[in-house]
């Protein structure tokens, strides 16, 4: 039975991500910590990363990925023993490592099987040959000794945990006695060909056979089994027992990959049972107990839910058309429907809120990259990523964030040499900060660099020509500062690739007032710059029926639809020309949606009918083709020239990257 | 009469492999742990015929696991699932305590083959 490997690449993809992000953060984290326990603490978390995705990797057969995070794991093992020794041109490569393990888990995440990088498997394995010779005793130089090999040997010593203790450790259970004299036996063992550890395969042997006996000799000893060395992959153990041929034999038939098992009796003697090796380390932690979900499914309960209302309305809906005295006892058990159905939404919307640490995680790496570029120091401060925001408006502030932390890098922290001059520290500091506001959370983005000149601003709009100087002339600084929005407006001395081309800024405003937020910049010359996001908890969400009009899906807010029919067109009675349909006691009219909105005519005589609050003309009927559903719209602003059209409100985009008019319907039938 | 399995690693999908390998043939996993800390409090809870153990894992390694649970049941059947170039660790789990190992990738033949032997069932 083959495993289908296959099945598991969506989980592998996912899981091996994580742990080279984390690998990744781990590192920046490692080059501002204090030296001693805290460092190495997180170099053994390095290390177990690599292993990691170094054992996913193997399993899931995809041998590039597996010998590249081999050579990254053998990279931060000559760092375990002494972390100090690390400096920023092995972060570095360690960082540029993770980033190609990242590719190309991304690469298998299509179905490739990438190769790694031969130049970069080269640097690594000679990063970390000179890492390793640095440990060695002065008398061995910066280059390598001749001859020495390629890869760590299985049983060297930079790559083993903890120190192993000298002998082998006392079984659990004593090995029966059974009143008999003690006798010698021979056993010889050959290991398989296809083992691919035969020294861990006879350093089992040896313990097993030590569980029925004591061990007076073995060849080889255990030391060199611990050292992986096994020649012609032959065992020979003397053994001390009590036990007969026979359980021997049983014992060792429950070893696998044995190709021969010879016993004999040898000469008896008494021998001293070994000492008990004391009990290794601790590492005590509390574990969290956390469940994954896939993203879908959290949208996929909102629809739902967000059915289950819309299912209950109706009901309620069918409910007036019994008889009063009927009415009671449906209008209690809706009600309570409803309220089961409201504390529903409610637990699925808390369980889409997110922690900004999603966002603000990958901060401090990003800081240090563009420093780095640019000559610069800087360090990132973070306070508050363990305030929740919901999923949706978190995943729109990840770039915009992004941004401004790497624009204040870039156009905020001077070069080192001007800070001191200026009389502040070398090191620049960016911080990171979060607090909750009633119903908003707000998130400062602030540096102590060379600040913002609302003076230059208001020319550098003018000369673009988003302003005439006297409109110019009469902006109040604060607003002034928000003309680094306007796109093309870069007031920045030389244009670099990472944040200089103008484009940026108006691009984090308009995604924050997206999700219904706001964006604030304050800023002095010399006094660095604050970037503010107001956020809202939740995003502006409203839930609209979909409909389908020709090929097109349009939106309808919920809070104006009334109720759904389906007719045929031909059969409804005419009022001056006009169809009308029955609706709580009135005729509605009923207009073809596609011709309001100057769509091609199209359609059957089978039409659902949507009604709507008219605004002054009352209800009406909107023909569509198809009603296709409720949705939680996130709703996004339109930009020019869409938001001249009349009788559409808003856009949104469904699950499946289609974007969707929100239809304004008073607007639509006014024009 | 199926033998009663508990999986061990901090991988979901790797859990999920070797589950499917047990399924069907003679064996019931009975249940899964993503830590050595819940692999110790799963064993005692469920006191399977047999557990696989990945070997690094958050919280607690899968060798301070066996440790411990060895010493809770003297007769656990434990198997390390390890990958290549941890043979000082998996030699060192078998102090601890472990039964046997397979080395990933492993091929589904292998894992049962290792894992009737060790139960005797060869």
């Amino acid at each position: 039975m083959a495993l289908d490997l296959q099945r598991y690449l969506g989980l592998y993809v996912s899981e091996a991500g994580e742990h080279l992000a984390a690998f990744g953060r781990e590192l920046v984290r490692l080059e501002q910590a204090s030296p001693g326990a805290e460092q190495k603490e997180i170099v053994d978390t390095l290390f177990r990363h690599a292993h990691s995705v170094k054992g996913m990797s193997a399993s899931m057969q995809l041998e590039g990925i597996a010998s590249l995070a081999h050579r990254l794991e053998d990279l931060v093992a000559p760092f375990r023993a002494d972390p100090a020794r690390l400096d920023p041109a092995a972060v570095d490569l360690l960082l540029a490592a993770s980033d190609a393990l990242q590719g190309m888990v991304q690469e298998a995440a299509t179905g490739l099987s990438p190769a790694a990088d031969a130049a970069l498997a080269g640097r690594l394995a000679e990063a970390g040959r000179r890492y390793r010779d640095r440990a060695a005793p002065p008398s061995a130089p910066s280059s390598p000794p001749a001859g020495a090999p390629a890869g760590p040997a299985p049983g060297d010593p930079a790559s083993t945990a903890t120190p192993v203790a000298a002998t082998l450790a006392q079984p659990a259970e004593a090995p029966p006695s059974r009143g008999r004299a003690l006798r010698r036996v021979q056993v010889e063992v050959e290991i398989a060909g296809s083992c691919p550890v035969p020294a861990v395969r006879g350093f089992l042997v040896v313990k097993k056979l030590g569980a029925l006996g004591a061990v007076a000799q073995s060849k080889p000893s255990v030391d060199e089994l611990r050292a992986g060395r096994i020649p012609g992959k032959k065992l020979a153990v003397l053994l001390d027992t009590a036990e007969t041929l026979q359980a021997i034999e049983r014992a060792l038939a429950q070893i696998s990959d044995l190709a021969g098992v010879v016993l004999r009796e040898a000469e008896a003697e008494r021998a001293p049972a070994p000492a008990p090796a004391a009990a290794g380390r601790e590492a005590a932690a509390e574990g969290r107990r956390t469940v994954r979900v896939r993203t879908e499914f959290l949208d996929g309960f909102l629809d739902t839910v967000g059915e289950l209302i819309l299912a209950t309305a109706r009901i309620r809906e069918l409910g007036r058309a019994l008889p009063p005295a009927a009415r009671p006892p449906l209008d209690e058990g809706v009600d309570r429907l409803h309220a089961i159905v409201k504390d529903l939404h409610d637990k699925v919307m808390r369980v889409r809120m997110t922690p900004l640490s999603l966002v603000t995680e990958q901060l401090p790496r990003a800081a240090r990259d563009v420093a780095r570029r640019l000559g610069k120091q800087v360090e990132v401060e973070i306070r508050g990523a363990e305030i929740e925001l919901d999923r949706a408006i978190l995943e729109e502030l990840s770039d915009p964030v992004l941004h401004v932390l790497r624009n204040a890098v870039d156009h905020g922290i001077e070069a080192p040499h001007l800070r001191l001059l200026a009389g502040k520290p070398a090191t620049g500091t960016i911080s990171v900060s979060a607090r909750r506001e009633r119903d908003r959370v707000i998130l400062d983005v602030a540096d102590d660099g060379k600040g913002m000149d609302p003076e230059r601003l208001r020319a550098a709009a003018v000369a673009r020509g988003a302003l005439r100087a006297e409109q110019a002339a009469e902006l109040p600084d604060r607003e002034a500062l928000l003309l680094a929005c306007l796109p093309g407006v870069s007031t920045a001395e030389t244009v670099t690739d990472v944040s200089g081309r103008g484009v940026g800024l108006d691009a984090v405003k308009r995604t924050v007032e997206g999700v219904g937020g706001a964006l604030e910049i304050d800023s002095a010359p010399g006094r660095g710059s604050r970037v503010t996001f107001r956020l809202p908890l939740t995003v502006a969400v409203q839930p609209v029926l979909l409909v389908r009009v020709g090929e097109e899906v349009l939106g309808v807010p919920i809070a104006k639809v009334h109720g759904a029919a389906q007719v045929t067109l031909s059969r409804l009675e005419r009022s001056q020309g006009t169809p009308v349909i029955p609706h709580d006691g009135a005729l509605v009219p009923v207009h073809d949606l596609a011709r309001l909105l100057g769509f091609p005519g199209a359609a059957g005589d089978e039409r659902a009918i949507v009604i709507a609050d008219g605004g002054d003309p009352g209800r009406v009927g909107l023909a569509v083709d198809a009603l296709l559903g409720q949705h939680e719209a996130v709703l996004k602003p339109l930009g020019e020239p869409l938001d001249h059209v009349p009788g559409l409100s808003a856009v949104t985009v469904l699950g499946n990257g289609r974007p969707v008019f929100i239809l304004d319907v008073p607007r639509l039938l006014g024009s | 009469m199926a033998k009663r399995v508990l999986i061990v690693d901090d991988a979901i999908f790797m859990r999920n492999m070797i589950k499917d390998i047990f399924s069907g043939s003679g064996f019931e996993v009975v249940g899964e742990a993503a830590n050595g800390l819940e692999a110790v409090e799963k064993y005692r809870d469920l006191r399977p015929d047999l557990t696989t153990m990945d070997i690094v894992m958050p919280f607690k390694s899968g060798i301070e696991a066996t440790r411990e649970i060895v010493k809770q049941d003297g007769k656990a059947v434990i198997v390390m699932c390890s990958a290549l170039g941890q043979e000082s660790l998996v030699m060192e789990a078998i102090e601890a305590g472990a039964s046997d190992f397979i080395v990933k990738p492993f091929k589904s033949e292998d894992v049962l083959s290792v894992v009737k032997k060790v139960l005797g069932e060869a």
